[in-house]
């Protein structure tokens, strides 16, 4: 099913604008998943904006007078934002090329070409998706120090990889299966190989495709903590999340600039999220409904 | 056409990159992960075969069944609570008319905000002294109800549970919801001239209809519910006294914490086995409750 059709697809009947006790309730059914959906959200960044002193209030929300702009500049400065910032679009980056390009072949080699062992390793690239991914947090690490790779970028950049082909690879090939075969049969015939079809014709097609697996891949590896509070352990190379851990160590009782650095991390998903939002359903729904 | 589709060193290329990476950074581990836990490494030194040591220990081991309860808790409460109420509010956005496309941002946004940021949250939110939780009682007057809402070992597995919930809530909403966009429009016509209610027209024309993307996302929930671990790591660390250990906060606790390598492997190697025969148990029961219909 093409995600896109399904979501601009009309709804089933016109709402009436008729008042009655029912559509009240559902509107304060709605209301109150509304609320509890986006007030951590706001929540946060108020508290963000908050003198530390304010916090132990009895108010839910404390109305920051004046807004303490210094948090974000503390952590700037404190927890060393702007190099953990980099590292974790370093890593993301990295990440997210190689993903799109090996999602890419992956995709056309179980498409396109005829081969013995294609369902086979279809298989087990679905069995990758069952797997947890922390079940392999301890031999990656064995692994990870006999080759030294352990506390580099690398240590995050390939598992990252590795867990996102699966679905990256089932969105590809979803995408694929749609795509007219018309215009490749004409290619071959003015002799152009696999490579060129790849290249030439499929890649500018592909665009809808490669957003929508960019952007979830973007979220799983900007989000993931785990992982890289186990596999690093240098100052140099740590992402964003650890920012936070910097602040419950020394200065535990600057509250402000935790909360502000927890707004540093969630702000870049959520603005990615609204401008791609189509994007992000598209390829969560795309998975599921194909089974 | 045929020569070219069929060439093996084309297809060997193609595959190679994505596989290799994939196998060894997944399937590596996991056979590594099989052989330590069969020894009785530390971390340092010297390691002896132990065999089946590791997982005699393990089932004798009351914290690991403890783990393997909340996981199946955390399963129920997916499953009965979280994708009803998911189903519901899918069929209930359709209705929403311009505010369906806010509707559906909204109640994606927990999904897409890093663990680490939401967990962090709920735990003020469930903080004694200042949190929200507490705060909210105080204010309406229910000042014996506070709580140590972490701090308890009943309290807190079901807040575990609950966030969980709350943050998955997203992507069940979604899945069902394309589900729901996917009904034809005429089936909804049909029924509606025949004078079905919304309430009969959704009940008994879409309800069926969502059966297959049902079956895939209760397996899908039941084992997300096995492979939790981020928010419990960050909300309690698996406790207070165990209480809230996941499998995978313990391995991670017995692996990292106690440097116990080949009792953490054998715990990694029974998560991916049950989590395995979890599908495929799964799988085969809910295809035969769907054939019936």
């Amino acid at each position: 099913m093409d995600g896109k059709v399904i979501l601009q697809k009309t709804s089933p009947q016109p709402s009436r604008s008729r008042f009655s006790l029912g559509r009240l309730l559902l509107t304060v059914f709605l209301l109150v998943i509304v609320i509890a959906d986006l007030f951590p959200l706001i929540w946060l960044i108020d508290f963000s904006l908050l003198k530390s002193g304010d916090f132990f209030g009895s108010d839910i929300l404390i109305w920051p007078d004046p807004p303490m702009w210094k948090n974000y500049k503390d952590a700037f400065i404190n927890a060393h934002i702007p190099l953990l910032f980099f590292n974790s679009v370093f890593v993301c980056l990295i990440s997210i090329l190689v993903i799109i390009a090996c999602s890419i072949l992956l995709g056309y080699a179980f498409t396109r070409m005829e081969w013995r062992g294609r369902k086979t390793f279809f298989s087990l690239f679905m069995v990758g998706m069952i797997i947890p991914i922390y079940s392999t947090l301890l031999p990656n690490f064995i692994i990870f120090n006999k080759f030294g790779i352990i506390d580099t970028y690398w240590a995050l950049i390939l598992p990252y990889i590795a867990f996102s082909i699966p679905l990256s690879m089932f969105i590809m090939t979803g995408f694929m299966e749609t795509l007219p075969r018309a215009v490749e049969e004409a290619a071959v015939i003015d002799g152009l190989n696999v490579w060129g079809i790849i290249f030439r014709i499929i890649l500018p097609m592909l665009k809808p495709a490669i957003a929508t697996v960019t952007v979830i891949a973007f979220l799983n590896c900007w989000n993931e903590f785990i992982m890289a509070v186990t596999y690093i352990d240098s100052d140099t190379f740590r992402t964003l999340p650890f920012a936070v851990v910097y602040f419950m160590g020394q200065y535990s009782s600057n509250y402000g600039a935790q909360f502000a650095v927890l707004s540093i991390i969630a702000l870049p998903t959520v603005i990615i999220y609204l401008l791609f939002t189509d994007q992000i359903t598209e390829g969560i729904t795309s998975g599921a409904v194909k089974g | 056409m045929h020569t070219i589709l069929g060439s093996r060193r084309t297809v060997f290329l193609l595959v190679t990159p994505g596989f290799l990476l994939f196998a060894c950074m997944i399937f590596v581990p996991i056979t590594a992960s099989f052989y330590y836990s069969l020894t009785d490494w530390n971390g340092t030194g010297e390691y002896s075969l132990t065999w089946l040591e590791n997982y005699k220990a393990l089932m004798s081991d009351e914290v690991f069944w403890k783990a393997l309860i909340n996981s199946l808790l955390l399963g129920i409460g997916l499953v009965f609570l979280q994708h009803p109420i998911a189903i519901l509010m899918a069929m209930i956005v359709t209705y929403t008319g311009r505010w369906e496309k806010f509707m559906r941002v909204v109640i994606f946004i927990p999904a897409i905000i890093s663990t680490f940021v939401t967990s962090k949250l709920w735990v003020s939110v469930f903080n004694t002294q200042f949190g929200m939780l507490n705060n909210a009682l105080t204010m309406a007057g229910l000042e014996s109800w506070r709580q140590d809402w972490l701090g308890d070992s009943t309290l807190a597995i079901l807040c575990i549970i609950f966030v969980c919930m709350w943050q998955g809530f997203g992507y069940a909403f979604l899945l069902y919801y394309a589900g729901v966009k996917g009904v034809p429009n005429d089936l909804y016509e049909a029924a509606y001239l025949d004078g079905a209610s919304k309430f009969q027209v959704n009940f008994h024309v879409v309800l069926p209809l969502l059966t297959p993307v049902l079956r895939i996302n209760l397996v899908l929930a039941v084992i997300s519910a096995f492979k939790q671990m981020e928010t419990v790591y960050l909300m309690t660390g698996g406790g207070p006294a165990n209480s809230t250990e996941f499998l995978s906060t313990y391995l991670y606790s017995k692996a990292f914490r106690e440097a116990l390598y080949g009792y953490g492997n054998a715990i990694s190697i029974l998560l991916v086995v049950i989590c395995l025969i979890i599908t495929v148990f799964m799988n085969r029961v809910i295809r035969r409750d769907v054939g019936e219909f």
